[in-house]
């Protein structure tokens, strides 16, 4: 039995008032708040150990290399990736949206003819279709919709049903013999709701696309196994996972990340550089980490990854899945709607709602002076929220540390806030 | 009024009895779009496509209108101006002006205090009530220094306690900037004239 109590006496800043309440946070689908040893790793590694990775030979540059790689393999543990020297499969990236950008762009660029023979698999051309789901963040919407722009390939994508749930019993229909590439995320960020992603992955496989999975709103509270999933590529953010801002991972099987050209040219991802003749590129993951790496936030990512790996996964979800229960029942309240599956099955402890008459901007204000905080806007997912005729929602999402008196807090002020605005 | 904790106060300050009370029944909107009255997209500048059809009451009258999108939370208004040209023997002066378009309290009751406030003013005091509002709003919640452009603000003072927050100062100017715009573009199109 877990002590998520104790648990959450591990986040210092959850430890406040805000506007002289005890403060509640229900935003972590944004960003996670981060534990003690998360916040101490970064410093810790400033003061003993900063050095750049992967070059020079003294000491410090060794045990910062050693450091950097070794946090891969913590991060590729908790998803189930390789971690062996030359079987990485875990590419570090600066967030879920860049590691998506640079997969774009590298199948940009392998259809520009790009990384030879092997990188033809990925090459798009007019009349191939590049598919998605009206349930995506902007960060997987728009890399795509651009790469589908500059290959001349189509753009299609997943409808979703009346819980906004990726329609997966189209995808005979929604992807066809002409589809290169599908990008689905794992779980909707804006309905919580868990995608069915095995007849996509099946289908997708089946005419020789390449599956690439939004993980951001998946790995910070599921347990995932990319490899028993059998996605080809998927991306996700540190900062959502209780570890630090400005780093993500980029996880490719081996064998794809072998043949996928470069995106991101520079520093570090070249084995030999030349004035007259094409350089040769470092095999993965350095090909794809150009440039000096945030070796502090990696490190303490990787502490993140095996916190989250010591408290369980399982854990983690089926305690979830208590504040999920108590946040659906925002749902009861006269003129809240939720936007997303109001069963508390194959979803996650992210709860978006509606509240009738009073826009989402004045519903998060009324909500922050009882020292709640939740999310208002459209959530970098306009699609969606499109899809239930609005443009704008109020989102409160869990974290390992909420507990069940929270989301009761955050129903209780949501059951206030149509009187105080008299509708 | 129920208890809302110690914020309660704070709470109050920014949503106060005139605001709620625009915002329910806002002065000066009307709808634009034909049918329902919906509009049908959100986020899509569709308000902007009826440029062609704007006509003017009066014939010493330029219209023109703005369209104004905050894309963080998808609050959007078109502003609509009718600019009197001088011709009528008066200064140039608003001679009607109406707004269609949807977002929050504070956005719509804004809207609603400034149409009471500039309707039928002068371009110039209109643009020296945009300036006070303008500063009013950089104020951080202390207000203007100065009592007679506070006497001038009229019920607009009460967006005070909204210039506490960084977020929503946007929201309160929202259908100022499309005043602005509006009037600058029918006086554009005056010169245009002109010369």
């Amino acid at each position: 039995m877990v002590d998520f109590a104790a648990i959450r006496g591990e986040f210092p800043i959850l430890d406040q008032q805000i506007h002289g309440h005890p403060l509640v946070y229900l935003d972590s689908a944004a960003t996670s708040q981060k534990p003690q040893t998360v916040i101490d790793a970064e410093s810790e590694f400033y003061r003993t150990i900063n050095a750049g990775v992967h070059r020079g030979a003294h000491e410090l540059a060794a045990l910062s290399t050693e450091a950097f790689e070794q946090a891969r393999a913590k991060v590729a543990a908790l998803v189930g990736a390789n971690a062996a020297e030359g079987e990485e499969e875990i590419v570090v990236t600066a967030g879920a949206t860049a590691g998506l950008n640079l997969l774009a762009t590298a199948i940009g660029n392998a259809s520009l003819g790009r990384g030879g023979d092997a990188a033809k698999r990925f090459a798009l051309k007019p009349g191939d279709e590049i598919v998605v789901s009206k349930a995506e963040h902007h960060s997987v919407l728009l890399p795509f919709q651009e790469l589908a722009a500059r290959t001349g390939a189509t753009f299609k994508w997943f409808d979703l049903d009346e819980e906004g749930r990726v329609r997966s019993d189209t995808a005979d229909e929604v992807i066809t013999e002409r589809t290169k590439v599908v990008a689905i995320t794992h779980v909707g960020n804006t309905t919580g709701a868990i995608t069915d992603i095995a007849p996509i992955i099946r289908r997708a496989h089946e005419v020789g696309a390449i599956f690439i999975l939004d993980a951001c709103q998946s790995v910070p509270h599921l347990a995932v196994d990319f490899h028993a999933l059998d996605v080809d590529f998927a991306a996700w953010s540190a900062h959502k996972m209780y570890g630090p801002t400005g780093v993500g991972f980029l996880y490719g099987k081996r064998e794809l990340l072998e043949a996928l050209p470069p995106a991101n040219f520079g520093g570090s991802m070249v084995e030999l550089a030349w004035m007259d003749k094409p350089a040769q590129y470092m095999a993965p993951p350095a090909r794809f980490e150009a440039g000096t790496q945030p070796v502090a936030q990696v490190v303490a990512a990787g502490v993140a990854a095996d916190w989250m790996r010591a408290v369980g996964m399982e854990n983690i979800e089926a305690h979830e899945k208590t504040i999920a229960a108590e946040l659906l029942k925002l749902g009861d309240i006269d003129g809240v709607r939720i936007l997303g599956p109001r069963e508390n099955v194959n979803r996650i402890g992210t709860v978006a709602f509606d509240v009738q008459g009073v826009h989402p901007h004045d519903v998060g204000q009324f909500i922050d002076a009882q020292g709640i905080a939740i999310r208002v806007g459209h959530h970098c997912a306009q699609p969606v929220h499109r899809h239930f005729g609005l443009f704008a929602s109020n989102r409160a999402s869990s974290g390992v540390y909420n507990s069940v008196q929270d989301a009761q807090a955050l129903v209780e002020a949501v059951g206030k806030v149509r009187a105080f605005f008299r509708v | 009024m129920a208890d809302y904790g110690m914020s309660s106060e704070e709470l109050e300050q920014m949503y106060q009895e005139v605001i709620l009370e625009a915002s329910k029944t806002p002065h000066g909107k009307v709808s634009f779009t034909a049918g329902d009255g919906q509009q049908a997209t959100i986020g899509v500048d569709s308000l902007s496509a009826g440029e062609s059809t704007l006509s003017a009451t009066h014939e010493y009258c330029v219209p023109a209108q703005s369209h104004q999108f905050n894309p963080t939370c998808g609050d959007e208004v078109t502003v609509r101006v009718e600019i009197s040209d001088g011709t009528d023997g008066k200064p140039q002066h608003i001679e009607h002006l109406v707004w269609d378009g949807q977002g929050c309290s504070i956005s719509q009751a804004s809207l609603s205090i400034m149409v009471d406030l500039v309707d039928g003013k002068t371009v110039d005091e209109a643009m020296e009530l945009f300036h006070a509002f303008h500063k009013l709003m950089e104020s951080r919640g202390a207000g203007l220094d100065d009592e007679a452009m506070e006497e001038e603000l009229g019920d607009a003072v009460v967006f005070q306690g909204v210039s506490r927050y960084p977020m929503r100062i946007k929201c309160a100017l929202l259908g100022w900037e499309g005043l602005k715009d509006s009037m600058a573009q029918a006086l554009a199109q005056m010169n245009a004239k002109e010369a």
